[in-house]
């Protein structure tokens, strides 16, 4: 069994306070940020913004711990500060008690525990008056594309759901480019932007003033993250001056030098590239809100200066773990504090940092795998940090030592690390997405799992600006059985997509058809909204802060948000379309080829909820085959499905992508989807949870996993370039010893050699869940997955729970 | 001419315990032992029975579909009581005493709460299943694994599952007790890659007593498969109050240590509580011997004893 260094009491410290931590709102950077919206209004977007930036850089309130290894705070007042916007919807002053501190605490049902103290608090409210006048965010109250609401009111997708997300993904939800940053430093690159305008000073012609504002744009991006540098680095110095101890006054002399040279200068350590990084992500997340901005191949772009290091003996393997495990801890405090229905999707405490570890160097194709990729994996084992999200790419050639660390890790976070494989994703995105090998083979993951290129690609996975799952599917498939009615919002669809009853279809060709039609209509509909919304991401929402680490942006002359990276897609993601296959697979089974019942009885049966219809619904359950049992019959109608889907992607484009890329994966939606969609032909009740991302539904494979990894390679996985997430549960006691640990990881890796894409362990038995829900204080840092996202299983709701233990649990 | 069938209770695919590799078990049903441990009690009778499954059911009000179909009116309505989600629910109560397993309550039962354990099948269909999970076999150095109740108790089902493996060349292993005739396995013994070979007393007459059948036999069968060439997997449960004592794992490591060429690994299983609850979907009386696991303690201390007599040794 691989095993696992020791921490140091400095990290666990630090790693306990950030544990119990209490995020207290902060509303500076909001006032900032809208002073500076008075003061440069009427300067055009592309210029107005990273000027913004640099306002609120410029005059925020920032901070040192006394523990902090890197600098670096998202609150800048507060330890775990927040701007705390989102906490607004709950009526504070009436519902959260004032404790002795004087705060509004979050009532203690909350699994998140929030505080703002009464004076933040008004000024909040003010605040979110004056973002209403003219905050400059667009939502579903402006102008949309005629007849959008025919689409928006069915409730068959995000739109029309009150309380979920409407415009909030940022556009900045990709990977930047930290290698770029770090290797050539912000002075650099400024010149460069400044050396192109120098050159043509009075003598714009052409394209040319375009790209003039681009790169003046860029200057301004520029000082902006130097300013953030050189603050801290000033504050260091300050703070070395009253240090307690002579180590720690060493400590942050060291500091302050090293982030006064890392201001304009490329990285010369380890420690800097570390810092580069966690400054670069920080000064992203000023102009785009909380950081979904991933951390890319972390292991690759800072191990050149750690082996540099190590060869020179200035640093040891133990001294950079330890600078691993901070830097870990630094990015878990880059956390908002969610709320309401989006801490629900998102998930408490994820940060969406997805860091990418292992897979090959894009040179040559060689295993990458290095000292730093164990440290990762170490750091979230030891630590137990359910975030950031660590994705392991694996490949033929990765050493079995990686998987066993990796396995290993697994069983401390459930989860954790997401198996992704580079055999599958680098063809895949040299096909689909037109990558060159090199670029493909340094692919990085996000969000989820949203497959991204590392510095030189603007991908919008989710869509631009845009609602997160995209359709819900398992909607669908009910309305296309009722007519185009959606059961639970009583609302139709136009009557050209309409096909009539279950009752009256006649053969299984039928109720595909029904469907097909149905969701031709709403991927299109959908897809045209969110390209109206890059249309105005294009006009209000430019990111030169993120295009001066962006390949092709700094060459073109482009910002990102109009097509100035190397690469450009956009896509969206279809969770749970399991629960559509064994539904399509149920009315095949049941009423055209077995004809155990009729079409009307089964159409009755899902309209009344199935009350009533109690052991039809048993008899569907146990006797009807389903996806995951590597059984034809039903994996034939997920492959239909999932083709389909596909295939109506494929016709999608705006004027920045030609590809509308297709993926399989969600947060948690499949639980907030499963709240709004009706009873399900396959047995499931109205407001159960939907079957999650790629997985079979809930306790539907009965099999064991190697017939779930058989079923999902009935379809062709390097297709779907927006990523997927297949979740399986195992027994404890599969990873017993070495040898369960050996047989997991080649069993894991026939899948992948059979066309698998990726999956994620969950190593927790039934009992402990439930002893967890019963004794949440026993069982504080057990760390499970969800779909998109792992979390300390006593934060999340209920339902996620019961979810969580509804999973087929794989024994031996 | 009729297909040969095997009475098979179980198949699983990624079975990790059963032998090296990701493996295929395949489960018979029938076994001449009688270990009070026993964490498959379903696996102990020859023949089809009737088995319940009590959370499947959606209780009589909602379904009832099982009351009045027993020719022999074995299942009455049962006293309300608590579900598992705590509601309230009416169970059907099923009296075995006069059941000849006819399976028709079973047939009736759409959720399978009441459910026939025990399957017909076929050495196709049973090879039908094999060939889907190959592709994991290749890897892991995994394979098929035929085990029970006790499989070479069907020996002629047995027999040729093992020779239809070994026609597609996939590794085979035969889980037994060892308490069978030597001609049947030596029958066997060209098809199989390994046998898994259970010696759960080293004490005759406590064998007798507790297990039901006398161990001598399979003494004598271990030794005659070293003997004759073949490997074994030797899988020795850790029970309580009956074998794990220090005395009695030397009377192990003496006896192993004479055939230990052919000893491939000495798999230490400590006692576990998780056939416990499969005791009450017999829905007979049949009690269950239960036990505090042994420490992890005393199994690494049982390891280290079989270590020193130069065996390959691991726990689970």
């Amino acid at each position: 069994m691989y095993q696992f260094r020791p921490y140091t009491e400095r990290i666990w410290k630090m790693r306990e306070r950030i544990r119990d931590r209490v995020i207290r709102a902060s509303p500076d950077k909001l006032r900032l940020r809208l002073e500076a919206a008075e003061k440069y209004e009427g300067i055009v977007p592309l210029i107005q913004r990273p000027m913004q930036s640099l306002h609120v850089i410029t005059n925020m309130p920032i901070r040192i711990e006394d523990d902090d290894y890197f600098v670096g705070n998202l609150g800048n007042k507060y330890f775990n500060g927040s701007s705390g916007m989102m906490w607004l919807m709950a009526n504070i002053e009436k519902d959260w008690p004032m404790k002795e501190d004087g705060l509004y605490h979050s009532p203690d049902h909350f699994e998140l525990r929030l505080a703002v103290s009464p004076e933040d608090l008004k000024e909040l409210r003010e605040l979110a008056v004056g973002m209403r006048r003219g905050g400059g965010m667009f939502g579903r109250g402006e102008w949309l594309p005629d007849n959008a609401g025919q689409f928006i009111e069915l409730g068959a997708s995000d739109y029309g759901i009150p309380g979920r997300p409407g415009a909030l993904t940022p556009p900045g939800h990709l990977t930047p480019g930290f290698q770029h940053i770090i290797r050539k430093g912000y002075g650099a690159i400024r010149k460069q932007a400044q050396d192109w305008m120098d050159e043509r000073e009075g003598n714009l012609m052409n394209d040319d003033m375009r790209k003039y504002m681009f790169y003046k744009a860029a200057t301004i991006a520029c000082d902006g993250a130097i300013t953030l540098t050189s603050r801290y680095a000033e504050m260091a110095a300050e703070k070395a001056k009253e240090a307690e101890t002579p180590e720690r006054k060493a400590e942050l002399e060291k500091m302050a030098a090293s982030l006064e040279w890392i201001s304009t200068n490329p990285a010369r350590t380890f420690w800097e590239a570390c810092q580069m990084a966690l400054l670069y992500q920080l000064f992203l997340v000023v102009d785009n809100g909380p950081g979904v901005t991933a951390m890319g191949r972390f292991d690759q772009y800072t191990w050149p200066f750690l082996k540099k290091e190590l060869e020179e003996g200035s640093i040891t393997l133990d001294g950079a773990q330890e600078l691993v495990d901070a830097f870990f801890l630094k990015l878990n405090t880059y956390y908002e504090g969610g709320f309401g229905k989006m801490a629900q999707t998102a998930g408490i405490g994820n940060t969406y940092q997805h860091t990418t570890i292992g897979g090959c160097l894009p040179e040559t194709g060689e295993d990458a795998t290095n000292p730093i990729t164990y440290m990762t994996l170490e750091t979230i084992a030891r630590l137990k940090l359910h975030d950031p999200t660590i994705s392991l790419r694996v490949h033929k050639n990765s050493p079995d030592e990686i998987w066993n660390c990796a396995l290993a890790t697994s069983k401390m976070v459930g989860g954790l690390p997401l198996f992704q494989n580079d055999d599958i994703i680098i063809p895949g995105l040299m096909k689909e997405l037109g990558f060159t090998l090199e670029d493909a083979r340094d692919f990085s993951l996000i969000g989820c799992q949203e497959i991204v290129g590392s510095g030189n690609d603007y991908p919008a996975p989710n869509g631009m600006g845009m609602t997160h799952a995209a359709l819900y599917w398992a909607v669908i498939m009910d309305m296309a059985i009722n007519d185009g009615i959606n059961p639970l919002s009583g609302k139709q669809a136009p009557e050209h997509v309409r096909s009539g009853h279950l009752y009256d279809m006649n053969s299984i060709e039928e109720v595909r058809d029904a469907f097909e039609k149905l969701a031709t209509w709403l991927l299109k509909w959908y897809v045209t909204i969110n390209n109206y919304a890059e249309y105005q991401q294009e006009q209000h929402f430019p990111f030169p802060n993120l295009s001066i680490s962006t390949e092709g942006c700094m060459e073109k002359g482009m910002d990102v948000s109009v097509g100035g990276a190397k690469y450009n897609s956009y896509g969206g993601t279809a969770t749970g379309l399991a629960t559509v296959a064994d539904s399509i697979t149920t009315i095949k089974y049941m009423c055209f080829d077995k004809k155990l019942c009729t079409t009307r009885e089964l159409y009755d049966a899902v309209m009344a909820n199935w009350e009533g219809y109690e052991p039809l619904r048993q008899q569907i359950i146990s006797e009807v085959p389903h996806y995951g049992n590597a059984d034809p019959y039903a994996d034939m109608e997920l492959k239909w499905v999932i083709d389909l889907y596909y295939r109506l992607c494929s016709e999608c484009s705006n004027q920045r992508c030609s590809v509308y890329k297709a993926g399989m994966y969600g947060a948690a939606d499949h639980v907030q989807q499963g709240e709004v969609t009706w009873a399900t032909p396959d047995g499931r009740r109205t407001g159960e949870p939907i079957a999650d991302a790629m997985s079979p539904a809930q306790a539907r494979d009965v099999n064991g996993p190697t017939a779930v990894f058989l079923s999902t390679c009935c379809f062709d996985h390097t297709k779907f370039m927006d990523g997927m997430a297949l979740n399986l549960r195992m027994h404890p006691s599969v990873l017993a010893n070495d040898g369960g640990v050996e047989k997991l990881r080649e069993m894991t890796k026939t899948y992948f050699e059979n066309g698998g894409m990726e999956c994620q362990y969950n190593v927790v038995d039934t009992d402990t869940l439930r002893a967890a829900q019963a004794d949440p204080g026993a069982h504080h840092n057990l760390v499970v997955r969800i779909a998109g996202y792992s979390a300390y299983f006593v934060e999340l709701g209920t339902d996620l729970q019961n979810d969580i233990i509804a999973r087929n649990e794989n024994m031996i | 001419m009729q297909q040969l069938t095997g009475k098979i209770y179980d198949i699983q695919g990624f079975s990790v315990q059963d032998g090296p590799g990701v493996r295929t078990t395949v489960f018979l049903k029938g076994c001449p032992l009688r270990c009070p441990w026993c964490h498959s009690p379903e696996s102990r009778r020859f023949d089809t029975e009737l088995n319940w499954m009590h959370i499947r059911c959606t209780g009589l009000d909602a379904c009832g579909k099982c009351l009045g179909v027993c020719p022999r009116n074995c299942i009455t309505r049962g006293e309300p009581t608590r579900g598992v989600t705590g509601e309230e629910i009416s169970y059907p109560a099923v009296d075995k005493t006069d059941c000849d397993e006819c399976g028709l309550c079973a047939k009736a039962c759409k959720a399978t709460a009441l459910y026939m354990c025990g399957d017909d099948k076929t050495v196709d269909e049973v090879m039908h299943r094999i060939e889907r999970d190959m592709p994991f076999y290749e890897d892991s150095g995994g394979g098929v694994t035929v085990s029970g109740g006790e499989c070479l108790s069907q020996p002629a089902f047995t027999l040729e599952l093992l020779k239809r493996c070994k026609t597609l060349s996939v590794n085979t292993a035969v889980d037994t007790t060892g308490f069978v005739r030597w001609e049947t396995i030596e029958k066997v013994m060209p098809y199989a890659d390994l046998f898994l070979y259970d010696l759960k007393c080293m004490d005759e007459a406590l064998h007798e007593r507790v297990i039901g059948v006398p161990g001598g036999l399979i003494l004598e069968n271990a030794v005659k498969i070293a003997e004759a060439g073949g490997s074994l997997w030797v899988r020795i449960p850790v029970m309580p109050m009956f074998n794990d004592s220090e005395e009695h794992f030397e009377k192990y490591a003496a006896f192993l240590s004479g055939i230990k060429d052919s000893i491939v690994m000495v798999q230490l299983l400590p006692y576990h509580k998780m056939g416990v609850s499969k005791y009450a979907r017999l829905l007979t009386r049949e009690q269950v011997f239960v036990a505090e696991p042994p420490t992890d303690e005393l199994m690494e201390a049982r390891k280290q004893q079989l270590e020193a007599a130069g065996l390959p040794v691991r726990i689970h």
